[in-house]
């Protein structure tokens, strides 16, 4: 499924700014995948309730736009994840492959590489 | 009255003394797999021990002889501490608990929606951020952890040296490293200040890693692997107040850069950590419950 709300962001995303577009525009764009209109109009109300995208109402249909950009949201994922490393005494919701380093870790890294050649 | 005493000394001796001692050995991470037994062995034998202290003094003060005022109260006393400690313990447990599961599902989301999947790099489906920070972790979960890079690790990184993080990220999942963190985070939430849980959880943290790079040397090579550590731990501004606590990061190339096996010391500090559970138990904990029948 999270496949699915990817594929529809990305297409969100792809709107020019203060453009909106309605779940049947999004269906056909999507349409080398042989979706269910509903199937796609679920994802787009599940990323409404999420709010990553924008729902308003427009005569009987729903248009729908992201609420941040794909940059932005990828930035504010990489804020997180680097605070969540930093912190050391509280407990850590990522098991990072390596934290913060200071000189004496890089000192060391490189007399274990020369050693270890 | 030896019992309440016995275990009273055993919890405090457990709670501090003996986590200080056993932070400051370097040697002991050089056997991860009996230094991760014998700092859980110790945390639960501290909370057993304090539980056990309590709730003996309780049943010695009220089920011998007679019972006068004095009783009453110290056994009121000890019965309270005793669901203080329990208290603060399940509190705890179920903050930390649900912290870290929303924390995870949110990111989770994120980078379901952001992570392209790349299933050419060693055919693992691993996700990657499209970013210019260099990063390399995993979401640990139930159902659908997940190993994350950004695109700047795929760039800096040799293939041998890609393969090594993702098998040391591997080994973190496939071990439950989180849910050994998560308990000693746990502790030290409960007791931040007269336990030297501080200590026990960096320890901890730093035995994880050391364990996650053995699994990831075993096949690998151990130069990819501390190769891997410079490019991607030399690329990031190190953080501000780090050098009070260290990062941890030397340590454990100490560890990497050592080949010789620790037999001897890896059976003696097993048998510790056994005998810090089973010996209190037997000479103490079974002759009071034998008691009071």
């Amino acid at each position: 499924m999270g496949e699915l709300e990817q594929a529809v962001m990305n297409t969100l995303w792809g709107l020019d700014d203060e453009q909106w577009a309605t779940v049947r525009e999004v269906h056909e764009s999507l349409s080398d995948r042989r979706l269910a209109y509903t199937t796609v109009m679920t994802v787009m109300d599940r990323l409404a309730r999420k709010e990553y995208v924008e729902q308003q109402r427009e005569g009987r249909a729903y248009r729908y736009r992201p609420r941040v950009s794909r940059a932005d949201l990828t930035a504010e994922l990489m804020r997180e994840t680097l605070s969540d490393m930093a912190a050391e005494e509280r407990g850590s919701a990522l098991v990072s492959f390596v934290a913060d380093a200071d000189e004496a870790d890089i000192a060391a890294l490189r007399r274990a590489l020369g050693e270890l050649a | 009255m030896l019992t309440p005493l016995v275990l009273g000394a055993l919890a405090l001796v457990l709670a501090s003394p003996l986590p200080r001692v056993l932070s400051r050995s370097e040697r002991l991470r050089h056997t991860p797999v009996a230094a991760m037994l014998l700092w859980q062995s110790t945390a639960l034998a501290a909370v057993l021990a304090a539980l056990g202290a309590g709730l003996s003094l309780v049943t010695h003060r009220l089920w011998e002889g007679e019972v006068g005022v004095l009783d009453v109260l110290l056994a009121a006393l000890a019965g309270g501490v005793t669901v203080v400690v329990l208290g603060r313990l399940l509190l705890s447990g179920h903050r930390t608990g649900t912290t870290l599961r929303r924390l995870r599902r949110r990111h989770r989301e994120q980078v379901d929606l952001l992570a392209r999947v790349d299933h050419d790099i060693l055919q693992q489906g691993i996700l990657v951020l499209d970013h210019e920070v260099p990063v390399a972790y995993c979401v640990p979960g139930m159902s659908g952890s997940r190993i994350v890079v950004s695109r700047s690790t795929l760039t800096r990184l040799a293939p041998a040296e890609l393969a090594a993080v993702v098998a040391h990220e591997r080994s973190h999942l496939r071990a439950r490293h989180d849910l050994v963190l998560e308990a000693f985070t746990v502790l030290h939430r409960a007791f931040p200040r007269w336990v030297s849980s501080g200590a026990a959880h960096h320890e901890v943290q730093v035995l994880v890693e050391v364990l996650a790079d053995r699994a990831a040397v075993r096949r690998g090579d151990r130069r990819a692997l501390a190769a891997a550590l410079l490019a991607l731990a030399g690329s990031r501004a190190p953080g501000g107040a780090l050098a009070a606590v260290g990062t941890g990061l030397a340590e454990r190339v100490a560890v990497l850069v050592d080949t010789r096996s620790h037999r001897v010391q890896s059976a003696l500090v097993s048998l510790s950590a056994l005998a810090l559970l089973a010996l209190p138990s037997a000479l103490v904990v079974l002759p009071w419950l034998a008691g009071l029948r």
